[in-house]
């Protein structure tokens, strides 16, 4: 009995530590956003107290690298603004389109042929979309748009945007598809009972009914457009450049940080602190982007009981 | 039965799922302002049968129906009839309540809207209140029009589609067990309103609950197994079936 | 229309066409998309398929002293620009390699400039007139030849396009990986563990959850500036170096390893957990002896998908200083090292036209792991799949 009993208490023992591990494990996934966050933060205080934070928000000079340099990010935000909006214009229509018609047109053993095919958009390594856009897209727009009379920039925001919008359609088509398919099938029904036809259905009872999953997904391609360094970094410019151009070159806010921090300035030079304040704010927006899609998905499970997705 | 009118007659009707033939050559008769109750037990062909009517059962792709389904002088199956506008004389209420994630006056309002039956406006606004009216559910919901018709309850969701249903001005009402996911209150509300729709509308209703059909219905069609067994009028086929499977059927001794 | 057909409605043909217009547009984006795929893929081919070959050309190499001194001397004065500089440097080691070379004269296929080698490939190339004449004649004379790349495969990188290759990248890659590996795969199962058999439902499990969702949707880049600021900054970890970038990456796997093994887990049923418990099992036993191993084969599938990920990522990478120039391949995860994706970012920005072939063949190589690494995790799940 005596054995048995500090058996049982070595068992206790063990289990605990494992328990103790896992717990630890867990907290490592923590401590790594906070450790995004504090030493991002940490480095972006460092340039504010050398640079105003005010003009950084509402500046349109970006001087890195300058005596008297400036940093005023308006231009690198729009840039990244236009960017994303091209590639959102692309991703969106096509992304939702295909969603549509996998979910809704196609036989299902089409459907399990079509979707896998598109996801392979999403496996291809950025750096190779920013290979694309440089060497194939980029000069491809330039060569129309002389043709046709109009002066277009080899590091053209259109390029890196189509070549974004690309790489972001499947993220917009995947869970527009989950959710649409998941949208009850007596909806349809009682929509086609009355005399409605198909694309009145889909567009009238079975889009909005999957609204929040398609915002959800919207939010989400917009969060990766604003995030994506490698296309940019290769296919976009560098000059912060305040226009509504598309044919012009555009930088961005990912941009900025790789040249800040690849360029030889000393570490707490403002040039390359510039980065983490960059940083910073994106961490900020796609943080905001992601609570709001997930909140969104949420609501649209519960709407239709939904237990995975 | 000489002054019955015939709304939809029915010439042998055969239908396949795939290599399956599920309806075997049916006639039936189904008479106007008449409520007609298809009983039978389940898989027996009813719901397959009722979903021909208004041709749902084309929107499953290995499904053939070969036969006509006349209606008005006119078979639906026939090449030069678009089954859209079958859909939009023949309305359709499902068993489980499936109203349109929107407002309940837009649930009401989207079909005539589409159909070009009414205009935004006046025209609609009284359109809906007359629909709603009718499936006796406007004092419920007068007030909360712009609410979502989802957040109702069964019994009031079930009235609301059919309230959606009547908006279309339909010939006929199909109606596929529309009470058996409701509560016996509901039921009884619904049933009354069968009964008061049947001045106007020619409804054709599938039930399980053999007290509903001798409750409401004029006529009672019996399925077995893709066959039409027996139809006559529902007191006839309670009291004194001709068929020993009826009379089975009707007693519990199998279903 | 038949005038007694009391279905017509000359309304419903606008619906109808409107109908068909908007199938047509679902389909036309769907076919837009993969039309995108294939365009994408057959230029990479296009472009790198020539990188398959390279030009060669069959000179007098004479070995002896002067060729060390100089390997300038080690070939005809006129044949100099025609060859490829890098591969003429290695003439003394081959010396050196192997003494019986001295004081003999070989005729030997000698790689050729990268010019040469794009106008072999009938590409834009850039020779002067006097090594023009000399590359004709020895084209007449069959004495240039185009051969399989090995280069490509058993070099890392050079500054001579012609002599660089993937090697030491691919071999970074694998150190770079493995540090991610090591890091992320106990890391991440234990996490799924914990929160699939162990957590309760509280705000702190919640917490972890929301947090284990976000850290998926932060763009990659903010990874690197967390591995520039602590690993190198703070912990003071050799900057360029494959430990700082596995460990980099490591982070940015967490998340997509423990999504997948929490699937992994969940679809193990309750039953069986029920029947370890019967037995009389503590729940480190029944976890640890029974859930696992069932849900192995998805919580691999799901690693191997995070692998793949990895793989492909670059831009953190740029951050840590993963884009150094690396000829030679490194030993150890603490040597200056480069990854695939982070060579093929470099020589895409190279003026030389050379390294456009190079960058799209190595864009090639790492799309066949990539779809390799894919298969074995569909082959996988495929194999092992069991229907509860």
């Amino acid at each position: 009995m005596a054995t048995f009993e500090s058996k049982h208490k070595y068992a206790h023992l063990q289990e605990d530590v494992i328990k103790y591990f896992l717990i630890l494990a867990a907290t490592i996934s923590i401590l790594t956003t906070f450790g995004i966050l504090f030493s991002i933060l940490f480095e972006a205080i460092e340039f504010f107290k050398l640079k105003s934070f005010v003009y950084f928000f509402s500046g349109t000079e970006w001087t890195p690298g300058v005596e008297n340099s400036q940093f005023g990010a308006l231009p690198i935000f729009a840039g990244t603004f236009m960017i994303t909006a091209i590639a959102m214009a692309v991703a969106l229509p096509i992304g939702l389109g295909s969603a549509i018609y996998m979910s809704e047109y196609s036989t299902p053993n089409a459907r399990n042929v079509l979707k896998p095919l598109l996801e392979i958009l999403a496996g291809i390594p950025t750096v190779v979309y920013g290979f694309f856009a440089a060497i194939t897209v980029a000069p491809f727009i330039v060569k129309v748009a002389t043709t046709v009379g109009i002066e277009a920039s080899f590091n053209s925001a259109l390029a890196s945007g189509v070549v974004m919008g690309i790489m972001i359609i499947p993220y917009i088509s995947s869970l527009s598809d989950d959710v649409i398919s998941a949208v009850p099938d007596s909806l349809r029904k009682g929509s086609l009972a009355l005399g409605m036809t198909k694309a009145e259905t889909i567009m009238d009872i079975v889009i909005p009914s999957a609204l929040p999953g398609i915002i959800s997904a919207t939010l989400l391609g917009i969060s990766k457009a604003l995030g994506e360094t490698m296309i940019v970094v290769m296919a976009a410019g560098l000059r912060p450049n305040l226009s509504w151009n598309i044919l012009e070159d555009m930088t961005t806010v990912t941009v900025r940080i790789v040249d800040a921090l690849t360029g030889d300035q000393a570490f707490n030079s403002p040039a390359t602190l510039s980065a983490f304040a960059l940083g910073l704010a994106l961490f900020v927006v796609t943080l905001i982007l992601n609570v709001v899609s997930v909140r969104m998905i949420q609501k649209f499970k519960e709407k239709y009981k939904m237990s995975s997705l | 039965m000489a002054k019955n009118k015939v709304k939809i007659a029915v010439k042998d009707l055969n239908l396949w799922y795939g290599d399956k033939h599920a309806l075997h050559g049916l006639n039936i008769e189904l008479y106007k302002n008449k409520i007609t109750a298809l009983i039978g037990p389940s898989g027996c062909g009813k719901s397959t049968f009722l979903r021909c009517l208004n041709r749902m059962n084309d929107l499953i792709t290995s499904v053939r129906v070969e036969g006509e389904v006349v209606i008005d002088g006119k078979n639906i199956y026939d090449k030069d009839v678009d089954e859209v506008s079958v859909r939009k004389r023949i309305g359709m209420v499902f068993q489980q309540p499936n109203p349109f994630p929107k407002s309940i006056y837009e649930n009401v309002a989207y079909a005539p809207l589409k159909h070009g039956i009414v205009k935004k406006g006046s025209g609609c606004d009284e359109l809906v209140e007359q629909s709603l009216r009718s499936a006796g559910i406007w004092n419920e919901v007068k007030d909360i029009l712009k609410e979502p018709g989802t957040g109702l309850s069964g019994g009031q969701q079930q009235r609301l589609c059919i309230a959606r249903t009547i908006a279309v001005k339909p010939d006929v009402i199909l109606m596929d067990e529309p009470t058996s996911a409701l509560d016996p209150i509901s039921t009884e509300k619904i049933e009354a309103l069968m009964l008061e729709l049947k001045k106007e509308y020619t409804i054709i209703t599938v039930t399980h609950n053999m007290q509903q059909a001798a409750r409401i219905a004029d006529m009672t069609a019996f399925f077995h197994l893709g066959d039409l067994i027996e139809y006559d009028e529902t007191e006839k086929i309670f009291i004194n079936p001709t068929q020993k499977k009826t009379e089975d059927y009707i007693t519990g001794r199998f279903g | 229309m038949d005038k007694n057909n009391i279905f017509y409605d000359p309304s419903l043909k606008r619906r109808h066409l409107k109908s068909k217009l908007f199938k047509y547009f679902t389909l036309f984006s769907l076919v837009v998309s993969l039309v995108f795929l294939a365009i994408f893929l057959l230029d990479m081919v296009l472009k790198g398929s020539s990188a398959v070959q390279q030009t060669y050309i069959q000179v007098e190499v004479s070995y002896n002293q002067e060729s060390i001194d100089s390997y300038r001397d080690a070939v005809a004065k006129k044949y100099l620009n025609l060859l490829s500089r890098a591969a003429l440097r290695e003439i003394p080691n081959q010396i050196q390699k192997n003494p019986s070379l001295m004081g003999t004269k070989q005729v030997l296929w000698m790689l050729a400039d990268d010019q040469v080698d794009m106008y072999m490939k009938e590409y834009y190339y850039k020779i002067d007139e006097k090594d023009m004449k000399t590359l004709e004649e020895l084209v007449k004379n069959g004495m240039v030849d185009k051969k399989f790349n090995t280069i490509f495969f058993t070099h890392g990188d050079s500054k001579s396009p012609e002599y660089s290759g993937i090697l030491s990248a691919f071999i970074g890659t694998i150190l770079t990986l493995a540090v991610t590996m090591l890091v992320a795969f106990p890391i991440g199962v234990a996490t799924a563990v914990y929160l699939e058999e162990f957590s309760k439902q509280n705000w702190w499990s919640e917490f972890l959850e929301i947090n284990i969702n976000n850290l998926a949707a932060i763009p990659s880049i903010l990874f690197g500036l967390l591995g520039l600021a602590i690993y190198i900054n703070v912990l003071g970890l050799p900057r360029s170096s494959a430990l700082v970038g596995g460990l980099t990456l490591a982070l940015m796997t967490l998340p997509i390893i423990v999504v997948s093994s929490r699937a992994a887990l969940r679809s193990v049923p309750a039953s069986i957990r029920q029947a370890g418990y019967a037995l009389g099992l503590t729940k480190v036993q029944v976890v640890k002896d029974h859930v696992i191993p069932l849900a192995f084969p998805g919580i691999m599938t799901g690693n191997i998908i995070g692998l793949a990920h990895a793989m492909g990522e670059t831009a953190p990478l740029i951050i840590v200083g993963m884009i150094a120039f690396i000829p030679d391949s490194p030993t150890s995860v603490m040597e200056a090292a480069t990854v695939m994706p982070a060579q093929l970012f470099t020589w895409a920005g190279m003026p030389e036209r050379a390294y456009i072939e190079r960058t799209a063949a190595g864009i090639l190589v790492l799309l066949s792991l990539l779809i390799s690494l894919n298969s074995l995790a569909v082959y996988l799940r495929k194999k092992f799949e069991v229907k509860w």
